[in-house]
Formats: structure tokens, C-alpha cells, sequence
């Protein structure tokens, strides 16, 4: 019966130039396995975590300091969702460059960037539930940035705050985004995203060129030739996530003081760019027009129309030349700025 | 013999139940912002509240006295005219401390600089602190914290003194 389940997200045989490693490098599965990591970690800490401002500090805590394994679980979903935006960058930037956003995978480029986005809230919305400094001055700075949106702005701000300070209301909406909006959203189109692949007739061939096409018509069981190198490649995953998880414990500062704004506060590493951005350029630019011309580029993308469903080389240099730019600022907000922002060398 | 459906009635009928389904739609959406909204309304009406922030002789002119309370200092100015400053930086929203050496404050965060008035002296932020209005009552000092007043900069009309000077 399990087959028989498995065997709905994959076909009974698949081409055996797909197995090679190098043609996705295992990013869609690996950020599917560390989703179901985070699901399984998260269960184990919503069972101790109380998201109330009074309390949820201590009940961190008290999972690191007095749960059995309560810290390695606690550093598996913090590292794990830090590791996930990666993992999920790079599988985007995969489908990208391999011209996989074509029909007939348009609308699983389109679920794709919905997760992804998802994938940003679910991490976003975990960084305030400890209730430390950091998270919730992280989490203050973030939500500021919504203010500078014309019109829907402030409101916007308002209602993910809760009120107008990040308080009670906003841990409490959090919680709820964080465990139970997401997990449903994310488990809905996680299904759809896995079965679109299976009846878009699997991963996209590499060459386009009809000769060598015959010679690759060479077809294999799943069983055992695929499962056997996913089951592989997720224990690898698996294994280099708990030692790192083993030896790096996930921060945990001061309990979060409203009246108090620690010396060089960020916000999460991820929103970074957008804050290094908004020192050099106009707000509107930084935090509106920007987010919104990069999310219409990705959207409209696989509505362009090209010879050979392979992208045009100046849309590859216009893709490229982006993701250079929000790496060198995101770089920048990370490791070059130290306390006020001022520009500093990492060492 | 059997009757034509006449083409038109079930286009009709069908444009029907598709703007059906999309003002059901609307309607959910609208219901859940509301819903999500309307809680942010309630914190809003349980905050409008007076705030008495002393007597008239607690603050020295010259001084910035920090009202934890309502998240805002109560600054007294040489002349005696009195202002309700917000704490929080119009930059990204970190609390601002008052540094009373250099007479300013000063943003963690960002550096954002700004003097006793409020002013910006020095970017990113991009406008003034904001204001809450006093009121005096016998010799209470007294401030609305309900809403913040937004302002570009600091002009004299926004100074409050217990008797206009001269």
C-alpha cells in the first residue's frame, strides 16, 4: 500500500538520463525534506511553546534548558528554516537557468513562487516567537519598512502588528501564521507542486536537440534506481543538518524589552537588502517598487514567448545581474554594517 | 423532438454563476480583512486615553523627561514651551534614547540624529519625531497618547506653554 502511495508522486519508470545528480542537484527534494523537518521539529516545540509575551520567552527556555533534546530540536528548526530560503533561491535559480518555467510547467512556476513566498512568511513569522531583543526588534524594523508603502501602508503595518507596536496582538498572529496558516497553505500546494511535476512528464530534459533525443528514450524502474539515490541524498541532507545543529546553538538574547533598542539591530538576514537599500534610495523605491517589479519579472516571466522554450540570453544577463545585486546588498547589510549602520569590515 | 436550449439563456446563466462566484468570493475576502481589522480597531479605541504625565514643576526648562509610560519624553524647552515627543524613530521604528551629553537623540539603528525639538539632523530618517498633543489641567501636564501627530519638521506653533510668554 505504501508503494502504491509513493508511487502517486512518481511514475513507475522514469528516463535514465533524469537520475543524473547534476541535472536539479536535488533542491526541489532537499527543500521538500527539510519542509517535513521543520513540520516534525515544529510539532515538537509547539508542544512547550506558549505564545503569550509574559510567557514565551521562558517557554523557549525551558525547551533548551530543561526538555530532553529540547536544544537540538530547537537548532534543527532554526538553522533548517535559515538553510531552507537558500536551498529554496537556488532551486528557483535551477528552474531558471534550465528554462523549466515554459508551458507546459508554467503554472508550477507560478505555485513555485507562491511557496516560496510562503517559505519567506513561514521563516518571518517564526522569528518573533521567541521573544527575545533580537526578534523583537528584527521584527519592529521589518514591519517599519511596510509604512513607507503609499496608502495601504499604514494600515497594512496595523494590522500585522496588531496595533501600533509590535505587542501581545502580533506574537499572537504569528503563532497563528507561523503554525497553522502556513502548514495548511504550504500542504495544499506542496501536493499540487509534486504532482505537476509527475504530469508535466518529470524534470525537463537537458539538450533540446531532436538527434541525441532518441538515445535518451532509455527508460528505468523508480524502484529501486531513483528512490534508492533520494533515500541517499536526504540521509546526507539529514545527517550534515543535526552535526551542524550538534555544535551551533540557535540565538537566544535578553527577553524582548519594547523600551529598549539594542546596539546594531537587523532585521532577519533575508530582509537585509530591502534595509541597505533604504539607505541609499528613495523608501518608495526601496520597499515598493523594487519588490514589486522583481515579482512581476518572475510572474510574467514564462509568458514571454521564446524560440526553444530556453530563455533569451539578455533575459538570463537581466537575471543574473539582479540576483548579483540583491546579493551584494544583502552581503553588505549582513557582514559590513556594525552598530548606527556604519560600514565596517567584518573582522 | 427534443427542445433547443437556446445558446444564449445558458451563456447567460452561466456569466450568472460565475459573477455569483466572484462577488462570493470578494465578500469572503473583505469578511476576512474586517475580521483581521476589526481587532486592531478595539486596541486602537482602548488606547485613546489621557495620559497625566506630572505637575507643571516637575519639568525644569531645558529638560527631557522619558514618559516609559506612553512611549514618549515630555520636553521642556528654555522658554518654558512644552512638547510630546515620541520615542519611536520615523526611520524603521526603534526606540530613540536621549543622549544628554551631546544635547540630542540618537538612533540606535540607523544613526539617525535628531535634536531636542525633534528635528532630523542627520538622515536616514526622514521626517521629525512625531507629536502627541498637551493639554494642562490645574497644574497637571496631560497628554493625549491615542494618536501620534505625523510632522516634516519643528515649528514654534507646535510648542504648548502654560501661559503664552509675553
Amino acid at each position: 500500500m505504501s508503494r502504491d502511495l509513493l508511487f502517486h508522486f512518481r511514475p513507475q519508470k522514469v528516463l535514465a538520463v533524469t537520475l543524473r545528480f547534476t541535472l536539479t542537484w536535488g533542491l526541489g527534494g532537499m527543500a521538500a525534506l527539510m519542509i517535513m523537518q521543520q513540520l516534525v521539529t515544529g510539532l515538537l516545540l509547539d508542544v512547550f511553546y506558549q505564545p503569550l509575551p509574559v510567557r514565551a520567552y521562558e517557554s523557549v527556555q525551558h525547551i533548551q534548558n530543561t526538555i530532553f533534546l529540547g536544544r537540538l530540536v530547537r537548532n534543527m528548526h532554526h538553522w533548517i528554516g535559515h538553510v531552507l530560503i537558500i536551498v529554496v533561491l537556488l532551486h528557483l535559480l535551477r528552474v531558471f537557468f534550465s528554462g523549466a518555467f515554459y508551458p507546459p510547467r508554467r503554472v508550477n512556476w507560478l505555485v513555485g513562487l507562491g511557496l516560496a513566498v510562503l517559505v519567506l512568511l513561514a521563516n518571518f513569522s517564526g522569528y518573533l516567537l521567541p521573544w527575545d531583543q533580537l526578534s523583537y526588534w528584527a521584527v519592529t524594523i521589518a514591519t517599519s519598512m511596510l509604512s513607507y508603502i503609499p496608502l495601504i501602508g499604514i494600515p497594512l503595518q496595523e494590522m500585522i502588528r496588531g496595533g501600533e507596536e509590535v505587542g501581545a496582538a502580533t506574537l499572537q498572529l504569528f503563532y497563528f501564521i507561523h503554525t497553522r496558516l502556513v502548514p495548511a497553505i504550504f500542504f495544499l500546494s506542496l501536493i499540487y507542486h509534486f504532482w505537476f511535476v509527475r504530469k508535466a512528464g518529470g524534470v525537463l530534459l537537458p539538450g533540446q536537440n531532436p538527434a541525441t533525443r532518441m538515445d535518451k528514450r532509455k527508460f528505468v524502474p523508480v524502484s529501486p534506481n531513483l528512490f534508492v539515490r533520494e533515500l541517499a541524498f536526504a540521509a546526507i541532507v539529514t545527517c550534515v543538518l543535526l552535526l551542524y545543529s550538534m555544535f551551533f546553538d540557535a540565538p537566544l538574547g535578553d527577553m524582548a524589552n519594547p523600551h529598549l533598542t539594542p546596539e546594531s539591530v537587523k532585521a532577519p538576514w533575508y530582509f537585509l537588502g530591502a534595509q541597505e537599500l533604504l539607505l541609499h534610495v528613495h523608501p518608495l523605491v526601496a520597499v515598493f517598487f523594487l519588490p514589486l517589479g522583481i515579482g512581476s519579472f518572475l510572474v510574467l516571466l514564462p509568458f514571454v514567448k521564446t524560440r526553444e522554450n530556453k530563455p533569451h540570453p539578455l533575459l538570463k544577463a537581466l537575471f543574473l545581474s539582479g540576483i548579483g545585486f540583491l546579493l551584494v546588498l544583502t552581503i553588505t547589510g549582513i557582514w559590513f554594517r556594525g552598530p548606527g549602520m556604519r560600514l565596517m569590515w567584518p573582522w | 423532438m427534443v427542445e433547443k436550449i437556446s445558446s444564449s439563456r445558458r451563456s447567460f446563466l452561466t456569466k450568472i454563476w460565475i459573477g455569483l462566484g466572484i462577488t462570493a468570493l470578494l465578500q469572503a475576502f473583505a469578511g476576512a480583512i474586517t475580521y483581521f481589522m476589526s481587532g486592531r480597531k478595539q486596541i486602537k479605541k482602548n488606547n485613546s486615553k489621557l495620559l497625566r504625565a506630572g505637575t507643571v514643576t516637575d519639568f525644569q526648562p531645558g529638560s527631557v523627561t522619558l514618559i516609559a509610560k506612553g512611549h514618549l519624553y515630555l520636553v521642556c524647552l528654555d522658554d518654558g514651551g512644552f512638547l510630546a515627543i515620541s520615542r519611536r524613530c520615523t526611520h524603521l521604528g526603534c526606540a530613540v534614547p536621549w543622549i544628554a551629553e551631546r544635547k540630542q537623540f540618537e538612533c540606535p539603528c540607523h544613526a539617525s540624529i535628531f535634536d531636542i525639538t525633534g528635528n532630523v539632523l542627520k538622515s536616514p530618517a526622514p521626517r521629525a519625531l512625531d507629536l502627541y498633543p498637551i493639554s494642562f489641567e490645574k497644574d497637571w501636564v496631560t497628554i493625549n497618547i491615542s494618536s501620534p501627530i505625523k510632522r516634516s519638521n519643528f515649528t514654534l506653533e507646535q510648542l504648548v506653554y502654560v501661559q503664552k510668554p509675553g
